[in-house]
């Protein structure tokens, strides 16, 4: 898997292709608007992330050209502006996806591993892994055929682990992803310790190989 | 309050009343001086004629004789005595108020006292005409003057009611405008040309020192947006980079304790600094698109979203949510104004406390049980947080204040039977 990120900070482009590495995806950079345009046009990535605002130009250029050239390279934009008109405009353009900064890296890989998901299996959206089979459409997971029933957090702490296999996540990291804009509202982050729980018990009631570890005594991994 | 213009007219009729008054004397004086004087010249006059024109006359002696007691009974203001040359004194005049049969009444009289020879007799001459008198000519004075005097004033009234407003009409148009002036609304006012100097340099001075003033809201608002903006890249990298210090091998449980309790208060950081942004958005009126709204369905699912830190606090809700009410706003604002308050109350409530959320149509209300007033000031202020004890961002309910500000909602906090109370009325 091929992903460009195309990112003028420096740090937080190596941040990005250090984490995302680890992952087995193959990272290209690109930090100004000519270095990327020449990367687009000669190569095709299974996933660009882009910013918006870039030396030489704006990102949105970008994403038209491509659009432009016909190309089908799904689109992550991670920009400071967060405000919902960016987010629309962005998506209305073609990108597939809008992360504002600051973000964790495991929600950007979770994303990337959605996207890419989304874009191989068109048709028929789920995800085997194992003993483990995920329906992303309608939801659901099963082991073994029978089918596990999770709590809409539950399994949304499913796909967060599944995209971010072999990863330490600690629980405010969590708690970030499950709670978004309330996150910081919580004066504790103790409510993640029993969706973990619920999980792992639900999983191996149903059969499923323990994957999910307890690292440093509150933070997880999916291990395989 | 007195008015300006009022304010003129009191020491102006209180001058001029003084003036008058003191006016009265010196009229009496002046008047009195001519009318005496010229008397006293006509009385002269009279005596050289009758000494003239009697000696002209071929007179004997008991013609002449007759002649004088003729004159003395009719009495025509004058009268003759014959008397010794001997007795001869200087001319001497006087005043006299007396009762006069004639008249039948107290009259004041001015005479001469004079000596003439008639035809080689010594006569004395009393010459006597009535005057006004002096207490009467006081009270005519004074009389002509009160009229005067409300003529004056009366006019003082009338003039600066109809002319001063005319003059002062520019300044109290710049008052009005003034108080139609809204600094966020970062409108110059501009100020009436008058033909009057001090007015257009009091208006060129406001346009200026209004003109600075937004200049520098304005210029504050940026700075808060720019620099908010700024950070979010250097928040973004340390985020990053302790994203991967996470995955290192070689970590400590206690190297993962720190990088967790950075990571808390980096997500702090980043709260407050979104939130600095939100306000600098409202501020700049970047939610403008307008929809309706069910703040009925928007407050369900808000609170369903907060169920899970409802019941970690193990807080009793009760609801009282009417249907169907709609509002008028902005979508995200609105989502972030009950959601900011239902927050701050489940935030700062005690674990087992109670929670009572009312929606009725025109009225959202928040009740959370506490234990002791907050001073309202500080609530809604930036940073102004009332209790260190809960660390939020200390912009939550400035962020509330400011939506409801944007949309003229009241928003309002009071504290009652150990409940804090937090209502929007729409």
């Amino acid at each position: 898997m091929k992903i460009l990120i195309i990112e003028d900070e420096p740090e937080l482009a190596r941040s990005m292709a250090d984490y995302l590495s680890g992952q087995q995806y193959r990272c290209e950079t690109a930090a100004t608007f000519s270095a990327a345009m020449d990367k687009l046009s000669a190569y095709d990535y299974d996933c660009i992330l882009l910013d918006l605002m870039l030396p030489g130009g704006e990102g949105m250029s970008l994403l038209h050209e491509l659009r432009r050239l016909g190309k089908q390279d799904g689109v992550i934009i991670i920009s400071a502006r967060d405000s919902l008109d960016d987010k629309i405009q962005g998506l209305q353009t073609g990108a597939d996806d809008y992360l504002a900064k600051p973000f964790h890296l495991p929600e950007l890989a979770a994303r990337i591993y959605s996207l890419i998901r989304r874009k191989q299996f068109a048709n028929s959206n789920h995800i085997q892994h194992g003993e483990l089979f995920i329906d992303l459409l309608s939801r659901n997971a099963f082991v073994n055929g029978t089918e596990v029933p999770l709590t809409k957090k539950e399994f949304d702490l499913l796909l967060y682990f599944i995209g971010n296999r072999n990863r330490v996540l600690s629980k405010s990291i969590l708690a970030e992803h499950l709670s978004g804009d309330f996150a910081d509202m919580l004066d504790s982050h103790d409510f993640i310790y029993a969706h973990i729980k619920n999980l792992k018990r639900k999983l191996s009631a149903a059969g499923c190989a323990p994957y999910l570890k307890t690292v440093y005594g509150s933070g997880y991994k999916w291990e395989e | 309050m007195n008015r300006l213009l009022n304010k003129t007219i009191r020491p102006l009729t209180l001058y001029a009343l003084l003036v008058l008054v003191l006016s009265i004397p010196v009229y009496y004086f002046l008047v009195d001086y001519i009318w005496v004087n010229e008397l006293d010249k006509h009385h002269l006059n009279i005596k050289a004629k009758i000494e003239q024109e009697m000696n002209a006359l071929p007179l004997s002696d008991s013609a002449l004789q007759h002649t004088l007691l003729v004159w003395n009974a009719v009495n025509p203001g004058s009268s003759f005595r014959e008397t010794d040359a001997s007795q001869v004194r200087p001319d001497s005049t006087y005043t006299q108020i007396r009762f006069d049969d004639f008249q039948q009444d107290r009259e004041q009289f001015r005479g001469l006292r004079t000596y003439i020879r008639i035809h080689g007799r010594t006569y004395r001459l009393l010459l006597e005409t009535n005057m006004e008198e002096t207490d009467e000519t006081i009270l005519a004075i004074a009389g002509v003057t009160l009229l005067f005097f409300l003529l004056l004033s009366g006019g003082f009234i009338l003039l600066n009611r109809r002319l001063s407003l005319r003059f002062w009409h520019p300044f109290y148009d710049t008052l009005q405008r003034l108080r139609s002036f809204n600094l966020e609304g970062e409108q110059n006012i501009s100020l009436p040309q008058s033909d009057v100097l001090e007015f257009n340099e009091l208006n060129r001075q406001l346009e200026e020192l209004i003109g600075k003033n937004i200049s520098v809201f304005r210029q504050q608002k940026e700075f808060t947006e720019n620099a908010a903006h700024e950070l979010q890249t250097p928040l973004a990298i340390i985020r990053s980079k302790l994203d991967i210090l996470l995955q290192s091998s070689a970590l400590s449980k206690e190297q993962y304790e720190t990088v967790e309790a950075i990571n808390r208060t980096l997500t702090r950081a980043y709260r407050i600094n979104k939130n600095l942004l939100l306000l600098a958005r409202i501020e700049n009126r970047q939610f403008s698109e307008r929809e309706t709204i069910d703040l009925s369905l928007l407050t369900r699912e808000c609170l369903e979203l907060l169920q899970e830190h409802i019941a970690e606090k193990q807080l009793q809700v009760s609801t009282d949510i009417e249907d169907g009410v709609y509002i008028r706003g902005n979508r995200v604002l609105a989502e972030i104004l009950s959601s900011n308050l239902l927050l701050n109350a489940i935030r700062h409530t005690k674990n087992g406390g109670n929670l009572h959320i009312t929606l009725h149509k025109g009225l959202l209300r928040v009740r959370n049980s506490g234990s002791s007033a907050l001073d309202p000031d500080a609530l809604f202020r930036r940073f102004g947080r009332a209790s260190t004890e809960t660390p939020g961002t200390g912009l939550g309910l400035a962020i509330v204040q400011q939506i409801a500000l944007r949309y003229d909602w009241q928003l309002n906090y009071t504290f009652a039977a150990r409940e804090h109370i937090f209502s929007v009325r729409f």
